[in-house]
């Protein structure tokens, strides 16, 4: 009941505030951030570098050279809402949000096609977020368009390598990946450093989820065994025996239900049949009810701090998962705003992804006036952070620049650019650290070096084809950087081409490898 | 060094060097391209590391400070050194023959029990909390001596496991400081040249990248660039240096010396990283718990580690680096003299010991007492700070004096409570 009253509450106060003609979340974004800038904002994305952002943000890579110059050359005054509003509604917003929640999710600890297919067709029906989150944390065998959801659990039930299962770190991956709290610490003891993070958070959310059993299936599923009594534990540093029930952090613990011995089951377990029963008292049915809650402050700020940080490239809490009251929001009201807002549209995704995109704090550039305004805090947003691209974005645009969509195989190539540009399982994808792994593929993986050879229909070839260099620069600055090169970039390339006029396959080469291994190309900027 | 100086810019006037040579028409091999004296007296000058760490916990009873006879000593016996009165176990016949070549510490006294704390904490000196992550020991000496001439990454991590860039490794000095990990001492994927480029066309193409990065990088952040520029020249020195990864090439002899077994191969490949010039060279091995039979596993685990190290020391003494290379080899912590239900030594950071040699350390001593069962340290206690400051003075670097400016932030880079172990150091 608490659950319906506060989200009327909430729906209410929307209403009133549109009533009010209080201004639109984006306008209100912008407001917060620049009221704490304390510095000299960097001016607004050109029309170029606005259309290359968000193609990346929202189909997963850059524009072809079809789509920007229509973009480019449009006068009216609303095309970048029009922009954000075709990518949001296209096919390919699905797969890029099912890229990102992907490897959010799984940090690439493996992957099943029916998770694969279940993301795509929740992003494509844009389900709401809290939706999504109660059918990974309660999965259901039986409905077979949802049941790829299952692989958040299963896939952190089975052995790691030689490793046995992980408990702790599931129980600790619920905790970061649905409330951005890390509990790891408190297995054994409150944390030493973070006073809001006790033993019980740990414990609490281990007596909900530590019944889950791994089934052996050809999808993703898991079973659940009866919780009879509470978790007991002990602090290694105070030896004083404690218990707890299923309990998450700022709601009140579940009673356990007494059962006689083989009356816990509604439908009992039959080995025979497969069948894994079902459960008169199911934690995580209880646990896929309460944690994605709008009541639960932990769960909408955690999903408004994600979304936040990928299109800002920073998290309004930093790092993600360290949610508590010694590790303050940078700008506490707007994270309120944006969960609270959130939450009020049904964990509507594009709503809030389009209403970031609309701000003018989105849409602010990565060059500062100077180099000394560039290195302003990261935390004020007064310049652009610059995001590294993701290893899907990095092949989706390497494919989409070089021309080589007809030919390259993205599906068959993904686990190769993943080896090279990748963070490893379990490390979250969340700040950039470039490799020296990463700059020795760029500059030997014989796949990258063949798309920059003359083949029928691809960049390389149209521009040995153009006779005029200057055009040929033009058409090459356009097709990797989604701009036109500088008077003093032109006159490189054209200066370049005529000294290697003898050589001119291998020169175009050069050319078009500097372009896609440089940072430029390399970043969302 | 200029503090102004960038490990990178080292790497690029390498190459410029390289550049020079051909450029006259000489061909010569990388041997000879420093005139011969310069190049004696830059080895003489450039100190560096060789960090042996061996994860999870050496036992001091069966290693350096042996209690034959007594309530916890276990089944192994002392056996004499190279030094009149000081033994060491029967597991170290090997070092114990060169134990004039060692200093022993055993009366290490630090503040953590845990592994996932505890490698972290003692590989960072343990400093006093001040709200920031510091570096571990080699990227704090990547940092303070540099990459030196190499144009080697200053910081290279032999180990077991993945190859990679290990950046959490810097803290706040910032991911070039990070170690590059020679996952099972294999090189890095796509280390050779691809058949489709000349190295003419490599530097070509590189030069145009470098341009391109330079216009972009005007007016943002200096991070991005500065980490990009750095991974590439580091690959780009990495690929012209086949010959420290082709195991096959290694001289049988040698792969006999120092053992088979992976934890030689991987020291011999670290000694290859220190004659070729690369500052900090850490190489791990793993395996060290022994929770449940310690003893058995002490007797595969000690002549391995025995084998290897004895054969590095000497290698190192022979080839006259033994004045510049300092050697550290360290746990996380010992193990209880208690044997616990399994046969087993849990975790024991109240008394125990470590062993170095090389650069500014006095050779063929112990420091450092236990009580007779070897739970306590009967004489001065000595914390990871502690060493850490001898570590630094061995290396001529004073950290009484000597801070990180973390954007500002003026950060002493050892313990402030802590001093250098005068009795360990060379004058």
């Amino acid at each position: 009941m608490p659950r319906m009253a506060s989200l009327t509450l909430a729906l209410c106060a929307t209403m009133v505030s549109s009533a009010l003609g209080q201004s639109s979340l984006h306008d209100q974004i912008d407001a917060l951030i620049e009221a704490k800038a304390a510095g000299p904002l960097a001016a607004q994305t050109s029309d170029a570098e606005f259309l290359r952002r968000v193609y990346l943000d929202f189909a997963g890579r850059i524009p072809s050279l079809e789509e920007s110059p229509a973009f480019l050359a449009d006068a009216d005054a609303a095309k970048r809402e029009k922009l954000v509003d075709k990518l949001l509604a296209s096919d390919e917003y699905a797969k890029r949000m099912s890229q990102v929640f992907h490897v959010m999710l799984l940090e690439r600890l493996g992957d099943h096609k029916e998770w694969q297919k279940y993301l795509q067709d929740s992003f494509a029906a844009n389900k709401p977020w809290d939706v999504m989150a109660r059918e990974m944390l309660n999965p259901s065998a039986e409905n077979e368009a949802t049941r790829g959801a299952a692989l958040f659990f299963s896939k952190r039930l089975e052995n790691y390598g030689q490793n046995p299962v992980d408990v702790p770190g599931m129980v600790r991956d619920v905790g970061r990946l649905f409330m951005g709290i890390d509990v790891q610490c408190c297995q054994c003891h409150d944390h030493l450093f973070v006073d809001d993070y006790k033993q019980e958070y740990y414990q609490g959310l281990f007596a909900f989820v530590g019944q889950a059993t791994l089934r052996q299936e050809s999808f993703p599923a898991i079973a659940e065994k009866p919780l009879a009594k509470k978790v007991e534990f002990m602090s290694v540093f105070v030896k004083e025996p404690k218990k707890v029930g299923p309990y998450l952090p700022g709601l009140k613990e579940i009673e356990i239900p007494v059962y006689a011995n083989g009356e816990e089951w509604e439908i009992k377990p039959d080995p025979k049949t497969k069948n894994p029963g079902k459960l008169k008292f199911s934690t995580l049915k209880i646990l896929s009810e309460q944690l994605p809650s709008p009541d639960n402050q932990l769960f909408k700020k955690n999903i408004a701090n994600r979304l936040w940080w990928l299109l800002l490239g920073r998290g309004l809490v930093q790092p993600l998962d360290m949610q508590h009251a010694g590790n303050a929001p940078s700008h506490p009201e707007l994270l309120e705003l944006l969960a609270n807002e959130f939450a009020a549209h049904k964990f509507d995704m594009k709503w809030l992804l389009r209403e970031i995109a609309l701000s003018k704090t989105y849409q602010r550039g990565s060059q500062a006036a100077d180099d000394a305004a560039a290195e302003a805090p990261r935390e004020s947003y007064r310049v652009a952070l610059e995001k590294p691209l993701s290893s899907e974005q990095l092949l989706a645009s390497m494919i989409a620049a070089t021309g080589e969509s007809a030919r390259a195989k993205p599906d068959e190539l993904q686990e190769r650019f993943a080896k090279a540009f990748a963070n490893p399982p379990r490390e979250p994808e969340v700040e950039f650290s470039p490799t020296v792994k990463a700059a020795l593929f760029y500059l030997n993986d014989s796949v990258v070096l063949g798309w920059l050879k003359p083949a029928p229909g691809n960049l390389a070839a149209r521009l040995f084809e153009t006779k005029e260099n200057g055009k040929l620069a033009e058409e090459m600055y356009l097709s990797i950087l989604t701009r036109l090169p500088g008077e003093d970039e032109k006159k490189d390339v054209v200066d370049y081409l005529a000294k290697h006029a003898a050589n001119r396959e291998t020169a175009i080469r050069n050319l078009l490898w500097s372009l896609l291994a440089s940072n430029e190309f390399c970043m969302n900027h | 060094m200029n503090p102004l100086c960038k490990p990178w810019e080292h790497a690029l006037s390498r190459r410029q060097l390289l550049g020079a040579a051909a450029g006259v028409g000489a061909s010569l091999g990388l041997s000879n391209l420093l005139h011969p004296v310069a190049a004696e007296e830059m080895k003489k000058k450039a100190k560096q590391v060789l960090f042996i760490w061996i994860d999870g916990g050496m036992s001091q009873l069966e290693s350096w400070d042996p209690k034959p006879n007594t309530l916890f000593g276990g089944p192994f016996r002392a056996i004499p050194t190279s030094v009149p009165g000081i033994h060491v176990s029967e597991l170290v016949p090997r070092s114990a023959k060169i134990m004039q070549h060692l200093a022993i510490v055993r009366s290490l006294c630090t503040q953590d029990n845990s592994h996932s704390a505890g490698v972290a904490r003692i590989q960072r000196g343990d400093p006093k909390n001040r709200g920031v992550t510091y570096p571990y020991f080699g990227s704090a000496v990547a940092k303070l001596l540099g990459a030196g001439s190499s144009g080697l990454p200053p910081y290279v991590w032999v180990k077991p496991g993945s190859s990679g860039f290990i950046h959490q490794d810097a803290g706040f000095l910032g991911p070039k400081f990070g170690a590059v990990a020679f996952g099972d001492g294999k090189p890095p994927d796509n280390l050779v040249l691809h058949e489709s480029v000349t190295p003419a066309d490599d530097d070509e193409r590189n030069a145009l990248r470098a341009v391109a990065n330079a216009r972009y990088a005007k007016n943002r952040r200096k991070q991005v660039g500065e980490a990009t520029s750095y991974v590439y020249d580091v690959a780009r020195t990495l690929m012209k240096r086949q010959d420290l990864f082709d195991t096959t090439k290694f001289d049988p002899k040698d792969v006999e010396r120092y053992g088979t077994h992976e934890f030689g191969r991987h020291m011999l490949q670290a000694r290859k990283m220190l004659e070729a010039g690369v500052t900090f060279v850490k190489v791990n091995s793993y395996g060290w718990d022994t929770h449940g039979d310690n003893f058995n596993g002490h007797l595969s685990l000690m002549p391995k580690f025995d084998q290897a190290f004895a054969a590095m020391v000497q290698d190192l003494a022979d080839r006259s680096m033994l004045d510049n290379v300092l050697v550290i080899a360290m746990s996380e912590f010992g193990r209880t003299p208690r044997i616990n239900g399994h046969i087993g030594r849990d975790h024991w950071p109240e008394a125990w010991s470590l062993v170095m040699t090389g650069c500014g350390i006095k050779r063929g001593l112990a420091v450092g007492e236990t009580n007779a069962e070897g739970t306590w340290v009967t004489s001065k206690e000595f914390d990871i700070g502690h060493m850490f400051h001898t570590w630094f003075n061995a290396l001529s670097i004073d950290p009484k004096k000597t801070e990180y400016d973390n954007g500002g932030q003026p950060l002493p880079i050892a313990h402030d409570d802590c001093h250098a172990v005068k009795e360990l150091l060379v004058g």
